[in-house]
């Protein structure tokens, strides 16, 4: 088995205080995160998926238990501390894509590089958007791009400082389901070439995509499986492509 | 690595400004109290500089050693309601005195003056006609531009030569030629040996080139018929000795007017020109401060306003600042962030309010005859100001600004 990357032991999250008034949303949830998995947290709202992965994105904090990260025990870690782990080891992607507006592609990219101790960091960006396909549409602003395309600067905006592991945030969530299927392609194709990457989903048609389903309800994990019928988005979208053709020809 | 910190800095910048020039009509309204009051300050500033300046200059044209002798109003009692006038115990011999018996004194110059009619052919004009000695020119550092002023012998022969002044010069000749023409004063015809340099107005707000200067002997018998004068200019050899001076003038004048034995009180009064002075910068003190305090006013409703734009742009940008948390900002690079935008803004209006300032000033002094001089100072104060106000007011927003909870902030839209 490849390294390990996160190892989490007895997490615990509890919001508020006192019996009556507080909410357990993670309850002594313990997994292990290896180098180059493609892993699909999947859960109903409510379940402590988006708890489970901003505890182990490191925005957020354990109540209780143990989170190793690179053999760094990073639940103890303090705020700025933290800021540096995000910086440094991990990307975000999110459902609504978060990209800054007024603000074009690059720019864009170039974000989490401003927080860190990098120089060539136009370069580093314009690699990253390479990445991703949109090398053509660097210069342009969110609002000139289509949802999709957004996704991808964001996506961009994940790789650019070289993480071990990337969070996607239900990353189809605000995308039409052709968009959506591209950018599982995307993330696969990323993951094929050895990134770790992590999908917070609610919806089992995208947990598919993924190499392991960790299934959470109730703030529990109920089942953590190799996922054998692995599917492939790109083999997906020429489905649609047909699919699509024979709608037109009907 | 301070360099690529700069450049980091520079581009977070960049990246204000866009989000911040946004809203441009809110940004601008919310400015204006800084633009407002950083032109009303450099505008304030720049009219009382170039007041100040104005008078300083005329004291000092006039000399800061000089000490003015005054002869006393007559005093009026309920049996000389008409009395008018100064009283009649100065004399020239009492200038003389005061140059040959004081060691600081380099010289005292008699002055005996009195509005009279002038004609030059069949032109006739009010002038000022100044009865003095020579010395005037070297104690009030005012020359002749043509011809020469007239000498110790004109004056102890009593020639009735003549130094016109150039506004004279124009009115009654008409820029020609004038020197060894003949001029009447009252009656008596005058040779004109000389024309004055252009000199403008005085402190007192005398037209200082229109006046006629002629000896002071030649003035007080043939044409005022008069014994006594009514002030005496005293050079002293130093500001330093301005005060023994003046006392010694004082103890010699009581003495030759008689006052010590009946114990009668002066019959004259004593200005140094330092005395103008002091009082010079106590009404710029007091200028300073009314300036101040507008000053204080008008950038605390400014810093109000940046407080209110900066409070609504941070909760406009919750999302903003959530992702900057998630991609790895530290709540000290947020606090950064804000402050600099906040002094960026603030600076903004500063530099707005220092442009308007400026065409203001200008404005101002075409359109009025003060002369206005926009101070260096002023404007470097008021940049300095306007960031202080920005960092100052913008503590708060950035502070609220980078305490936010980075997952509540990427959820909020």
């Amino acid at each position: 088995m490849n390294n390990k990357l996160i190892e989490a032991i007895n997490i615990s999250k509890i919001y508020g205080r006192g019996v009556d008034t507080s909410v357990t949303a993670l309850d002594n949830v313990s997994l292990e995160i290896h180098e180059g998995e493609f892993i699909a947290i999947m859960g109903a709202s409510g379940s402590g998926k988006s708890t489970l992965m901003n505890i182990l994105g490191c925005l957020d904090k354990p109540t209780g238990g143990t989170l190793i990260q690179d053999n760094v025990e990073v639940s103890k870690l303090g705020d700025e501390e933290l800021a540096a782990v995000r910086n440094k080891k991990i990307g975000f992607v999110f459902q609504s894509f978060n990209l800054l507006a007024r603000t074009n592609a690059l720019e864009n990219v170039e974000l989490p590089l401003l927080y860190s101790d990098r120089s060539n960091i136009t370069d580093l960006a314009q690699k990253a958007l390479d990445s991703v396909g949109l090398s053509d549409r660097m210069h342009h602003l969110p609002n000139e791009l289509s949802g999709g395309q957004q996704q991808r600067v964001a996506i961009a905006r994940a790789l650019v400082n070289d993480p071990e592991i990337v969070f996607a945030d239900e990353p189809t969530g605000n995308l039409d389901s052709r968009s959506g299927m591209e950018i599982m392609s995307l993330l696969q194709k990323l993951n094929a070439q050895g990134r770790t990457i992590v999908v917070v989903t609610h919806e089992k048609d995208i947990a598919q995509y993924a190499g392991r389903i960790i299934q959470i309800t109730d703030g529990k994990i109920t089942s953590d499986k190799k996922n054998i019928n692995k599917i492939s988005a790109e083999e997906t979208m020429a489905t649609m492509t047909e699919t699509e053709a024979a709608h037109e020809n009907r | 690595m301070w360099y690529k910190n700069i450049m980091n800095l520079l581009r977070t910048i960049k990246i204000s400004r866009k989000q911040l020039s946004a809203h441009k009509v809110r940004t601008a309204l919310a400015l204006l109290g800084i633009v407002v009051g950083v032109s009303a300050v450099i505008i304030m500033i720049s009219i009382g500089t170039g007041a100040q300046r104005e008078v300083l200059s005329k004291i000092e044209e006039m000399g800061t050693n000089l000490i003015i002798v005054n002869a006393a109003e007559v005093q009026r009692s309920p049996g000389r309601m008409q009395a008018r006038g100064t009283v009649t115990t100065l004399t020239v011999q009492d200038a003389e005195v005061v140059e040959r018996e004081i060691p600081y004194v380099i010289t005292a110059v008699p002055v005996q003056s009195r509005r009279m009619q002038v004609r030059s052919g069949n032109l006739t004009s009010s002038v000022l006609v100044v009865g003095t000695t020579p010395a005037f020119q070297d104690v009030r550092n005012f020359r002749v531009q043509a011809g020469s002023f007239f000498d110790e012998h004109d004056d102890i022969a009593m020639r009735r030569v003549a130094v016109i002044g150039a506004g004279v010069y124009r009115s009654l000749f008409g820029g020609q030629n004038m020197i060894g023409e003949t001029i009447r004063i009252g009656n008596v015809p005058f040779e004109i040996i000389g024309v004055m340099e252009s000199k403008g107005v005085d402190l007192d707000g005398v037209d200082q080139d229109d006046q006629i200067f002629i000896p002071i002997r030649t003035a007080l018998r043939r044409v005022f018929n008069l014994s006594y004068i009514n002030n005496i200019y005293v050079q002293a050899q130093h500001q330093n000795v301005m005060d023994v001076a003046a006392e010694r003038i004082r103890e010699i004048l009581r003495e030759r007017h008689r006052l010590i034995a009946q114990d009668r009180p002066d019959d004259f009064t004593i200005h140094p020109q330092l005395e103008l002075l002091d009082a010079q910068r106590e009404t710029t003190d007091t200028f300073t401060m009314l300036i101040g305090s507008i000053a204080g006013v008008s950038l605390f409703v400014g810093g109000i306003g940046i407080l209110a734009i900066m409070l609504i742009s941070v909760r406009e940008r919750v999302n903003e600042i959530g992702l900057r948390m998630a991609v790895g900002a530290r709540r000290k690079d947020v606090l950064t962030q804000f402050l600099l935008e906040a002094s960026m803004l603030s600076l903004g209006g500063g530099i707005a309010g220092i442009v308007f300032g400026i065409a203001g000033s200008i404005v101002v002094g075409i359109a009025t005859a003060w002369a206005t001089s926009v101070s260096v100072y002023s404007v470097l104060l008021a940049f300095v100001f306007s960031v202080a106000i920005g960092l100052f007011f913008g503590v708060y927003p950035a502070r609220k600004a980078s305490l936010l909870d980075p997952i509540e902030a990427l959820r909020s839209e």
